[in-house]
């Protein structure tokens, strides 16, 4: 009889924290959050012009067409970027099976060389097409990666402190979300070093309702610690056009499926 | 005689005249804790000089930085350091060194960014078939031999890595550390000596390196140097002093007037704001010897009369009246001397040179003031002993070496003159030869003795490593734009040209005549291209079947090319022309390795065709090398491409590793790339220049060279024309410049002999020869020709001339030249060289003064003594 209430008390402590309502909450933000961003439709087509800018303030461009298809929400997809700018990348394609239980597949096609590579993906912090976001920024983070915590809320967002669970695989040591309550989308991301100084942020810098989908139309990433910033844009977006997950296949990276052009 | 009215105040109100000259001088040394110093190699040029501003806009514009190498060997390991244990060590200390700033100005810090460590490294590299891999080379520490074996066998499968990073024998490993600021590089040094002291007794050696970490460390060396050194001078000086007058309270004079003019002298250096440089912390020794001849002067004098009326006013007026026309103009011209370095194109050697004349007048104000009032301060009883007693004199005599040495001398010089003068022009002959034979080199990091960690760690990583020297060849399209319609009609051609199928030579035309059209519309090329682009493009979406959409995507590529036509360095002839420069460069022995836009590319694309050895090799086309270059912008530091061009691809820069920081290797490496130049023009215009401090040493070595023979030309001249003035004669004034022209012959001369590079010290010693030599050649002509008019013989002067004044320049000569002598222990050449040198030009100036000018009076004797002068006796 006495046992009784001591093992209540252990599995009331044990467990408390898992059951807690904030908890559950953060769970919650985190993957509506993350739907909210990479998720939006079935499938969906957008231009993106891309403009990284040194320390130095020499201007860089990128332009391509990013196809994606939603295998599972919340889980598997298909992207297909499509590079049209500089010119003589023109015709490039870097491709991306993503999976949340495994390392994503990745083809680079270089049409010059007539080559099709794969590419290995265990590390996904390297750099997207030479610009200042991450190939992760693009695709996304998977959440049980980190654990995320609610540090603040206030009538318009979530303010979400993220540490990742394996610090050894990133080069941060945490980052904090800001998440619009209205879209779910996380609009504002400064990440911290080993030392604790903020040397990166990622924001929306403009987010419009498309299809029903609120969508972020222009990001910005900045490198506060060597200087430079890239700017992304994104036009001529288009949600559940019906891509067909054949387009998704090597035979396509070649020659590109006519879904590239409106 | 005017001598004695200047020192009147000095005799009548000697306390004042103390006190006064004390305050003024602690007043300027109040200034000296303001001290900033300045050891950066790169002010010997102004900041203004263009090699200067190319080469900080070369830094910005490739984001290079000053670099400390730390590098790793371990000669136990079979492995070298490629196991397990020093691989940790090696992570652990690059993890620790990447954090480093400066608590007290966070703007001084590692560029963590640009570190080429193993952990901030990318690998490129095959992972199963038709997959490639970038990751991080070691982004943990290894646990087993296999691991630490892989990172070693990845690095030196990259090119960019390999001779730089990792040692081509695969047994040691560099750490590169970009500073934000020069200054910073002694501080990172001590910082990662702390750490590497953590880990006790391990078989690893660590090395640290790099002309920055010399640089700074030099300046923090300086400092114990000019600490340490300058007082020994000082105190052999004293002791010498001691030997020859006895009485301490004597000598104590003239050791504080060379205190006061280096007190003065450096508070006002310090005071006016500028900072001390290398050059300006050798002012203390420089001022010193020239102070203390002019003392020893008088005191020698005032020593040797003393005695003979044992009062000290009449001694002083005898003494000032004979000795007052030659110390000023000793002075004037030992400043002149110096002050024409004012002439170089140096900032910091006119600082010197300047503050040197300044510093030898005041010793020269001092000397005539502070030396008689001081001696009239000193009780009577003090000086009751001091000097050579007048009944004693023929005694002493007997006793005295150096008087039996001299009187021998003397004799020596009347009689065997013309074998004198013989052997003074042999001994030019032989000197000239042994100009003839100088090498003008310089090295920071040689200006530490042999045995210094630094030397130590520059010999150990450039026998491991490419180079830990650093010089950038830039190169720089000069290509000029084509017009719309030459472009137009070039695009044309090639289309027909390619067109092979029916169809095809429909659709060429088709093109062709398109892009007349866009042409026709406006003189902008980019919107030229930009309008047949989308053009083509939509051609290219509305292809009906593989054959249209190849024809289009081929059109493209045409287009694309001759668009990116302007961007040079991505066309592989111009890369493959880079490939032969750098090939040529390194088959010239100077250069260890070259880090290029060529090594990158064909890394890159080695691994994109599967890794095999024989794919090392260029992309045909230029959109194949952008291509390659997009895959490898998808890394970690898709940024370390910037290092190696800019991102119009019309400029690229070549890291050269150089294995020597001589400035000769330099040189040579500068007439390598010229010859290849002549040879193998470049497939469209370029430019070149050169940047890095390696260079930068070259480029102020050179005007030193030529702005020191001018200065020198220049002094030699003003000099000359002082000694007529104070002679009134040209031919008196020739002579005095004898014993000096031979000194500077005979040392430089030596210096060639020898194969001592001419570096900065030696070459600032002309100066200091210039001021010093010409001293004893004023003191014996002057006298000579005031003994010459009283006497009115030369065998009769030259008794005279080799007793009192001869004894003055002897002693000088001891007390000067073995008081230099400490500073051959110090750790620091540049303070050696000026020990040694100082050291051998009073000891020839000396010699050639006492050797050669008596010879030359008794050659030129009638010449030079006019006989209407002769007062009273027939010779």
């Amino acid at each position: 009889m006495n046992i009784m209430p001591t093992a209540v008390i252990a599995a009331l402590l044990l467990f408390w924290p898992a059951t807690s309502a904030t908890a559950m909450e953060v769970a919650e933000i985190v993957e509506r959050a993350n739907k909210a961003s990479y998720y939006a439709g079935d499938d969906g087509r957008t231009e993106v012009r891309m403009l990284i800018t040194d320390a130095q303030g020499r201007e860089r461009e990128r332009q391509f067409v990013i196809l994606r298809k939603n295998i599972e929400v919340g889980g598997r997809q298909l992207f297909y970027v499509y590079f049209e700018r500089p010119l003589d990348v023109r015709r490039m394609v870097f491709m991306v099976h993503k999976y949340l239980d495994r390392d994503d597949d990745r083809w680079l096609f270089l049409p010059d060389l007539d080559l099709v590579r794969r590419i290995a993906a265990s590390d996904k912090r390297s750099s997207f097409a030479g610009s200042h976001f991450l190939y992760e920024d693009v695709s996304g983070r998977a959440p049980v990666e980190d654990s995320h915590q609610l540090i603040e809320e206030s009538a318009d967002y979530y303010l979400l402190d993220i540490t990742p669970n394996d610090p050894g695989s990133v080069e941060f040591s945490r980052y904090t979300a800001r998440i619009d309550k209205s879209s779910f989308l996380p609009v504002y991301m400064e990440y911290f070093d080993r030392q604790g100084q903020k040397y990166r942020t990622v924001e929306a810098l403009a987010v419009e309702e498309i299809q029903g989908f609120p969508t972020v139309i222009k990001s910005r990433v900045r490198d506060l610690a060597g200087g430079g910033e890239t700017l992304m844009e994104f036009s001529n977006i288009s949600y559940n056009i019906g891509l067909d997950e054949s387009l998704f296949t090597e035979r396509f990276l070649r020659r590109p499926p006519r879904e590239i052009r409106r | 005689m005017i001598g004695h009215k200047w020192t009147l105040p000095a005799l009548k109100y000697p306390r004042l005249i103390i006190a006064v000259m004390t305050t003024l001088t602690l007043a300027l040394g109040l200034m000296i804790p303001r001290i900033t110093v300045d050891t950066n190699p790169e002010n010997m040029l102004a900041a203004d000089e263009p090699v200067r501003l190319f080469h900080n806009e070369v830094k910005r514009e490739f984001s290079l930085h000053d670099v400390v190498v730390l590098g790793v060997v371990n000669e136990r390991h079979p492995d070298g350091v490629f196991n397990p244990e020093s691989l940790t060590r090696i992570l652990a200390l690059s993890r620790f060194a990447q954090e480093l700033s400066d608590p007290d100005n966070p703007e001084r810090r590692v560029v963590r960014r640009y570190v080429i460590a193993p952990d901030t490294v990318d690998s490129i590299e095959q992972d199963g078939p038709g997959q490639i891999r970038f990751e991080w080379l070691m982004p943990t520490a290894p646990t087993s031999r296999e691991e630490a074996l892989a990172v070693r066998d990845r690095a030196l499968g990259n090119p960019l890595l390999r001779g730089t990073m990792v040692s081509e024998d695969g047994q040691a490993l560099a750490i590169y550390l970009p500073i934000s600021s020069k200054e910073y590089a002694y501080q990172v040094r001590r910082a990662l000596l702390d750490k590497i002291a953590e880990f006790g007794p391990v078989d690893d050696q660590y090395h640290i390196t790099g002309l920055p970490v010399a640089e700074d460390t030099f300046g923090v060396e300086m400092f114990t140097q000019m600490a340490v050194s300058a007082p020994l001078a000082m105190v052999a000086i004293f002791l010498l002093m001691l030997y020859f007058f006895r009485k301490v309270k004597m000598i104590i004079a003239p050791m504080i007037v060379a205190l006061l003019t280096v007190i003065a002298t450096m508070g006002m250096l310090i005071g006016t704001g500028y900072t001390v440089h290398i050059m300006s912390s050798m002012i203390p020794i420089f001022l010193m010897p020239i102070t203390v001849v002019a003392s020893i002067h008088i005191l020698s004098a005032f020593f040797d009369k003393y005695q003979e009326s044992r009062d000290r006013v009449r001694t002083l007026k005898e003494v000032m009246d004979n000795l007052f026309t030659p110390i000023l103009y000793t002075s004037i011209t030992s400043a002149a001397g110096f002050a024409s370095l004012a002439l170089t194109p140096i900032p910091p050697v006119r600082i010197f040179g300047l503050f040197v004349a300044f510093g030898i007048m005041l010793a020269w104000v001092l000397t005539v003031l502070f030396i008689p009032a001081y001696i009239m301060l000193l009780k009577e009883s003090t000086l009751a002993d001091f000097g050579v007693k007048g009944p004693d004199r023929q005694r002493q005599e007997k006793v005295s070496a150096l008087d039996r040495h001299l009187n021998w001398l003397g004799g020596f010089t009347f009689k065997y003159f013309r074998l004198i003068l013989i052997l003074t022009v042999v001994t030019l002959g032989v000197a000239a030869l042994g100009i003839s034979r100088i090498t003008v080199n310089d090295n920071p990091v040689k200006w530490f003795t042999e045995k210094h960690p630094i030397r130590e760690a520059d010999r150990v990583l450039n026998h491991h490593f490419a180079g830990t020297y650093e010089a950038f060849l830039v190169l720089e399209s000069t290509d000029q734009q084509l017009s719309p319609a030459a472009a137009a009609q070039l695009l044309g051609q090639t289309l027909r040209e390619a067109g092979i199928g029916p169809e095809e030579k429909v659709w060429a035309e088709q093109a062709a005549a398109e892009a007349v059209a866009v042409a026709a519309a406006g003189d902008d090329l980019e919107g030229f291209f930009q309008e047949l682009e989308t053009r083509w493009e939509d051609q290219l979406f509305a292809a009906a079947d593989d054959v249209a959409y190849d024809f289009w995507a081929t059109a493209m590529n045409h287009l694309v090319a001759l668009q990116g036509r302007g961007e040079v360095f991505k066309q592989p002839e111009m890369l493959q022309w880079l490939i032969e420069l750098e090939e040529h460069l390194i088959r010239g022995g100077t250069v260890g390795k070259s880090n290029s836009v060529t090594s990158l590319v064909r890394k890159v694309y080695q691994e994109l065709l599967g890794g095999a050895p024989g794919d090392y090799r260029l992309p045909e086309s230029a959109a194949g090398v952008a291509q390659t270059m997009m895959a490898f912008q998808n890394s970690h530091k898709p940024d370390d491409l910037w290092h190696l061009v800019t991102p119009d691809f019309r400029k690229a820069n070549l890291w050269l590793q150089l294995r020597e920081g001589d400035n000769q290797v330099m040189e040579q490496t500068l007439a390598d790339l010229e010859r290849f130049l002549a040879v193998n023009p470049p497939p469209t215009a370029l430019e070149h220049h050169w940047a890095g401090q390696t260079y930068i040493n070259v480029v102020w070595q050179q005007k030193m060279v030529y702005g020191m023979l001018w200065a020198f030309l220049g002094s030699f001249v003003v000099v000359y024309l002082l000694m007529t003035l104070l002679f009134r004669s040209p031919l008196w004034g020739l002579l005095a410049m004898i014993p000096m022209t031979v000194t500077i012959a005979f040392i430089y001369g030596l210096i060639g002999f020898v194969g001592k590079d001419y570096d900065m010290p030696v070459a600032v010693l002309s100066s200091l020869t210039l001021g010093l030599a010409v001293d004893f050649a004023i003191h014996f002509l002057q006298r000579s020709r005031m003994a010459y008019d009283r006497l009115g013989s030369w065998l009769l002067a030259k008794e005279e001339i080799f007793a009192e004044p001869s004894r003055a320049i002897t002693r000088n000569v001891i007390v000067v030249s073995v008081g230099f002598v400490p500073l051959l222990a110090a750790p620091l050449v540049p303070y050696k060289t000026v020990g040694f040198f100082i050291a051998a030009i009073l000891a020839v100036s000396g010699l050639a003064t006492m050797f050669m000018l008596p010879a030359t009076l008794r050659l030129l004797e009638r010449r030079l003594f006019k006989p209407v002068r002769v007062r009273g006796q027939e010779s």
